[in-house]
């Protein structure tokens, strides 16, 4: 899942400074499992800001909301409705769903209350770790299905560098390193010689580099 | 000058205190009472700053004798996560403290939230030079 993280309320409350009613909103979708957006967290981000206006003597109105989604126009619907309630929105959905809404409401004033981080796995409760890169174009198959350009810091297509040391990576020393993982499970399985495989160098325009990516799927597609 | 207000925030298990029990401190202390102090919200503890509780108390079991087990722990994690919030806004983080509180013994509780009290008062004389 999209993995997320609330942004200091002195940050949000520099956006929201001007106004006088704002509508805080969260989305169940990715945000919610990973605790920065979901109803929990539009509560307490919401308490908070009424908190520090009604110290600075500028009483806020807060309007709590979560949606199920904030990247699926079903679930916009009644945005125009609230748009006119309130002077701004801060949406604690990941980047995707702040610019969803910035792209289909133009008048809206929405700002970012969380910074979106990375793909990441839930190891433990109260903990994220980033696993993926979305770099379109997968090569877990040769790796073990570890993934180099997400957990390496230097981000190798022929790893390990000259820094591993004792199987951990020389840029920050309590994390493994991936390739010192993938060497040691490629050759388990007496499966070294993929390891030889030398990677050209990669194309990183489905990662990204070639401007904002698309999907489509015509059978799905209403009409023509 | 309008009484101090503090709100109490604590579980079932961890006192019956009466109003005569806080009777001792000069201030207006309000009692929530929730089946475990591990249902304590982050955003309970900023509401009742919002309803203009000078400091808060929040106060659960012991950590060894916990009702619920491990319900006062979350509490004390609750608690830490608002004061970080508090930090955030530029207020100070001891207006909210966590109690772990034997079983009904309400002297505890009392002494706690004396001891909120206190740093509640010095925290305004402080204001009162500062400003
Ligand atoms: S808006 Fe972001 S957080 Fe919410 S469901 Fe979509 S991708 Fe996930
Ligand atoms: S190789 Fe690319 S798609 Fe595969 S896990 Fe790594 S970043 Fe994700």
């Amino acid at each position: 899942m999209i993995i997320a993280e609330r942004k200091p309320i002195s940050r949000i409350l520099a956006m929201i400074e001007p106004y006088e009613r704002v509508a805080v909103l969260g989305c169940r979708g990715c945000v919610a499992i990973c605790s920065a957006g979901g109803d929990r967290e539009v509560e307490i981000v919401s308490a908070a800001l009424r908190l520090a206006r009604k110290r600075a003597g500028r009483p806020l109105t807060v309007v709590e909301e979560t949606l199920v989604r904030q990247c699926d126009p079903e679930y916009l619907t009644g945005l125009e409705e609230l748009a006119k309630k309130v002077d701004a929105v801060v949406s604690l959905a990941c980047g995707v769903g702040v610019n969803f809404i910035a792209d289909r409401f133009p008048e809206l004033r929405i700002y970012p209350g969380v910074d979106t981080s990375f793909y990441g796995a839930n190891p433990a409760l109260g903990e994220w770790e980033e696993k993926c890169r979305g770099c379109g174009d997968c090569i877990l198959d040769f790796t073990g299905g570890l993934c180099p350009i997400a957990r390496c810091a230097k981000n190798l297509l022929n790893g390990p560098c000259g820094g591993s040391q004792d199987g951990k990576c020389e840029i920050r020393p309590e994390v493994p390193c991936v390739w010192h993982q993938i060497y040691e499970r490629l050759k388990a399985r007496g499966e070294l010689e993929r390891m030889m495989k030398l990677f050209p160098a990669k194309d990183w325009r489905p990662a990204g580099h070639d401007g904002p990516r698309v999907r489509t799927r015509e059978d799905l597609k209403v009409g023509n | 000058m309008s009484e101090m207000k503090i709100t109490i925030l604590c579980c079932h298990y961890t006192n019956q205190a009466t109003a005569e029990d806080f009777a001792g401190i000069p201030a207006k202390i309000e009692v929530k009472r929730y089946p475990c102090s591990g249902k304590i919200e982050v955003a309970d503890i900023l509401r009742a700053l919002e309803d203009d509780a000078e400091g808060v108390l929040v106060a659960g079991c012991e950590k060894s004798s916990c009702h619920n087990r491990s319900g006062s722990q979350r509490a004390e994690k609750r608690t830490a996560a608002a004061q970080k919030i508090l930090e955030e806004i530029g207020m100070e983080p001891e207006r909210v403290q966590m109690a772990f509180v034997p079983r009904l013994e309400t002297g505890v509780l009392v002494e706690a939230t004396k001891r909120l009290f206190e740093t509640l008062l010095d925290l305004k004389s402080k204001e009162g030079t500062s400003s």
